[in-house]
């Protein structure tokens, strides 16, 4: 084993000693312990620390806003945290491409702040948004209610440089909307939780800023109206940008955007298709409305950080059964109707038995539950456990030794131990 | 091929679902790219999933290259058979194996026509969003294999924003699940890799695509423009403005004359055509078509018409689609770049298309996606004129130049296949490449997944792609084309 001391003067030579530091206590990743965190200023220098640690035979986490330091499996191994905190720059923005590259380490705030200034938005709502980086949302694929009309991380990114374990600089697809030319590695990246390649600079597909929005609040909802509600939204003539409905509580939130005359025409539209079926309904003012949807991220991801959180994902078709799950339960939960997912704080106590009863419950009915957030005792059963002879988990571990056969790259953070 | 090879094909497959006679599998030589032509030694045809496993294995076992092919409407050489190997042909797995609204996804196995899909849920007011202009007869496996768009993919994007789920078998003959209908399956994105791999990394047998359903409201215009710039520019202008309409078409008037002696669309007389659509609920939609008429008049526009009605917008949609057949009526021949630029770009690229039609003498057509910067020049020759058709196809190249110059790409629908293979690296860094074949390797470790297709190989790439010509080492003996 290579002492800290030397690996540290390794990285010092490539990043100036300014740029490593000795690991504390808020570097832990998935709970493990790095030596030294270095913070390379260019692809370049990206290039040679992950050389040098593959030299040296160090596994490297890759850190962004450090948000998301908890989410996956607790790697087998992590002696070195590569921080994208340096390349936090905008490369390019044309707004009349809609299209914006920005290096991985861009906090989506500032990243937002620019756009904002010309009119636009990364149709991107994750959690942690506001000290999140554009490289950690897209290496975690990490979400919020506005997938329901712009998709995930992989509607939006369009291209993407990156540098794998070898230090060997790939990128993939380009700057523009549309683009075959060549396999997307990126879509590969995107929740790969660093364990492929150090993601290093991203282009991303841009929407504009509504020019109206309206907020549609229920309340009250049992689980059997929320589902009636929710079919009635999907009947209507309206394009929500956003729906999600929470527990407990039974509220339920539809974001319409457009134009003036159109968003309030679908407002209108859509309190007419679900005036039987919701008495608690109402437009929400400005104000208001930003309350309610920074709720709706809050009531998960707020709160104490030891609170595991998890992905569920069911057929569109078991909203029902989901939500009366949930109700029965003091889970607080935002549920994405649209997509079937939901996402679940649990309790910090909450037993491997009590997960495993859930994750049945998930597997049962065709879905599959997976833990963004854990802490011990549930860190070992963040992934499911892959079916015995799954062809699909045989070619990611090919995929893994392919791009990282040393496998230096956060190993054993990803499902099936990869 | 070897008779006890034969014999295991055959076995793998129903009776009568090998071909092997020449004038059987001489059909097979070549897809929608007719210059590129192989004559494999077997078409298979299987009709399940556990047929072309089987095949494959088959072919594993023997280290037989093999070529999966849909309806072979591509245009890149995607499906263009390797000499002597064997084409799985996908076109009898026709089957819609399942419609489930409730979850807006229905199951189709690969050689089910784009259309079809629409067709089969249309009545309970649902469609399939991705609407590639062959739409009638290219089937789903290839517009997975290629990832396919069309004219609506400005607003409701491509094959792989659609597809949820495919079973995929692996290049040695193994079946895998990839995503399904439920959504955020753990793992990597395998799926997302595959769409769009051209063939290279295994065959798809089953997919699971997500319907949408039918929006309040379309409504469409057409603008007339006095120049192709100026349309250009509108087009800028709508995108930029905030405006996602389901379509931007252009075309030019070399184009819409074609079409206007074809069809009749009664398109206005111009240099250049815009046809707008938008698409969602109703009151949205008109505020959006009215923001598109500003604009569209504020560039220059001599002219607009709104669709009174469905049946005035299919016209102006039919003149449209007829284009690329019409322009048989204008050139003996001609060869469809894909080539795509940022849309801020569009009006200098189309001006430098025009000065390199110019300095060639040759005439260049254009009728494209314009919302997504997706550029389809027709570059016209003559081949009974010797020499012209290498012009055409050197002039097709420098178009690509300039598209790459602008910081576009080779190509934005029709795919690398073989007619771009070599292309490649004026986009992507050699490393860049080998990092892509990693991920190859890591599919299909001993290459025999529709190999020389998508990434170049150094064996061939000296020459200009383009259409098949002897190159200098084959003539001499020193190669091999296969």
């Amino acid at each position: 084993m290579v002492t800290a001391e030397r690996a540290a003067d390794a990285f010092a030579g490539v990043v100036g000693a300014g740029f490593v530091r000795d690991a504390g206590a808020g570097d832990a990743v998935g709970g493990v312990m790095p030596a030294v965190v270095v913070s390379p200023g260019s692809e370049a220098e990206v290039a040679e620390v992950l050389r040098a640690a593959a030299r040296l035979g160090l596994a490297v986490a890759v850190r962004g806003g450090g948000t998301k330091l908890g989410w996956g499996a607790p790697p087998r191994r992590c002696e070195v945290v590569l921080s994208t905190a340096r390349l936090d720059a905008m490369v390019e923005h044309e707004p009349g491409d809609l299209v914006c590259v920005v290096q991985a380490g861009m906090p989506l705030s500032a990243l937002r702040e620019t756009l904002a200034a010309q009119g636009q938005r990364l149709a991107l709502d994750p959690p942690h948004g506001v000290a999140a980086t554009v490289g950690g949302i897209v290496a975690a694929d990490a979400s919020g209610p506005l997938r329901t009309r712009f998709g995930t991380a992989r509607d939006l990114v369009l291209g993407a440089r990156f540098v794998l374990a070898d230090g060997t600089v790939g990128h993939s697809g380009g700057k523009v909307v549309k683009n075959v030319a060549g396999y997307d590695v990126g879509k590969l990246l995107i929740g790969s939780l660093g364990t492929l390649a150090v993601v290093t600079q991203l282009a991303l597909r841009l929407h504009p800023m509504p020019r109206a929005v309206r907020t549609v609040a229920f309340q009250n909802l049992d689980a059997s109206q929320a589902w009636a509600v929710w079919q009635a939204v999907e009947r209507a003539p309206v394009e929500p940008a956003a729906v999600v409905a929470l527990s407990p509580g039974g509220a339920m939130l539809v974001r319409i955007e457009g134009g003036e005359a159109g968003a309030e025409a679908q407002a209108s539209a859509l309190l007419e298709a679900t005036a039987p079926l919701a008495p608690l309904v109402r437009v929400l003012d400005e104000d208001e409305a930003d309350k309610a949807w920074t709720y709706a991220e809050t009531c998960v991801w707020g709160g104490d950080p030891v609170d595991p959180v998890a992905n569920l994902a069911l057929p569109r078709s078991e909203l029902a059964a989901l939500l009366g799950r949930l109700e029965a339960t003091p889970h607080v939960a935002a549920v994405l109707p649209s997509c079937g997912a939901a996402e679940v704080r649990l309790p910090a106590g909450m037993s491997p038995v009590d997960l495993q009863a859930l994750r049945d419950w998930v597997a049962r009915r065709g879905g599959h539950l997976t833990l963004r957030r854990s802490t011990p005792p549930l860190a070992d059963l963040v992934w499911p456990q892959p079916a015995a002879g799954d062809v699909a988990l045989d070619l990611m571990r090919s995929l893994k030794q392919a791009l990282d056969p040393g496998g230096l790259l956060a190993p054993g953070r990803f499902l099936g131990g990869i | 091929m070897d008779a006890h090879t034969l014999r295991r094909l055959a076995a793998a497959l129903e009776p009568g679902a090998l071909l092997t006679a020449p004038e059987d599998v001489r059909p097979y030589e070549c897809d929608g790219l007719t210059g590129h032509r192989a004559v494999p030694a077997a078409v298979a045809l299987p009709g399940t999933t556990e047929q072309v496993a089987a095949v494959v294995r088959v072919c594993h076992e023997g280290r037989i290259p093999f070529v999966a092919r849909g309806a072979g409407t591509g245009l890149s050489g995607g499906a263009l058979p390797v000499a002597g190997g064997v084409v799985v042909c996908l076109a009898r797995m026709t089957g819609i194996l399942s419609v489930d609204l409730d979850n807006a996804c229905v199951v189709v196995q690969p050689g089910v026509t784009n259309a079809a899909v629409t067709a089969a849920v249309a009545a309970h007011g649902f469609y399939y969003a991705p609407d590639p202009s062959s739409q009638q007869v290219c089937s789903i496996g290839g517009n997975v294999a290629e990832n396919s768009g069309g004219a609506h993919c400005l607003k409701h994007g491509f094959t792989v924003n659609h597809v949820a789920g495919a079973v995929f078998v692996t290049a040695d003959g193994r079946i895998a699940r990839l995503g399904g209908a439920v959504c955020d399956t753990p793992g990597y994105d395998l799926l997302g890799a595959v769409v769009g791999s051209e063939g290279t990394l295994g065959i798809v047998t089953e997919v699971t695509l997500r319907v949408l359903r039918r929006p309040e409201a379309v409504r469409m215009l057409l603008a007339a423009f006095p120049s192709i710039e100026a349309a250009a520019s509108a087009v800028s202008a709508i995108v930029a403005a905030g405006v996602l309409p389901a379509a931007v078409e252009m075309m030019d008037r070399m184009t819409r004359e074609a079409s206007d002696q074809a069809v009749h669309a009664g398109y206005p007389d111009c240099e250049a055509l815009l046809l707008v659509e938008v698409d969602g609920p109703a009151a949205e939609c008109l505020a959006q078509l009215e923001s598109c008429r500003t604009i569209c008049e504020s560039a220059g526009a001599v002219e607009i018409r709104v669709a009174a009605d469905d049946a005035e917008r299919a016209l102006m949609w039919k003149g449209r689609k007829a284009a690329f057949a019409a322009m048989g009526r204008v050139s003996p021949a001609y060869y469809v770049q894909d080539g795509v630029v940022p849309r801020t770009r569009l009006p200098e690229v189309l001006h430098g298309i025009g000065e390199l039609a110019v300095s060639y003498g040759m005439r260049v057509g254009n009728v494209f996606h314009a919302g997504d910067g997706n550029l389809h020049p027709l570059v016209c020759y003559d081949a009974a004129v010797p020499g012209e058709a290498d012009r055409a196809l050197e002039l097709a190249g420098s178009i690509l130049d300039l598209c790459i110059a602008a910081g576009g790409s080779i190509t934005g629908e029709h795919g690398v296949g073989h007619d771009k293979a070599c292309s490649m690296p004026k986009m992507f860094s050699g490393d860049a490449l080998t990092v892509m074949d990693r991920v190859r390797a890591a599919f299909d470790p001993i290459g025999l997944c529709n190999p020389g297709k998508l990434l170049p190989t150094p064996r061939l790439c000296g020459e200009v792609p383009g259409f098949h010509r002897v190159h200098p080492l084959e003539a001499a003996g020193l190669a091999q084309r296969w």
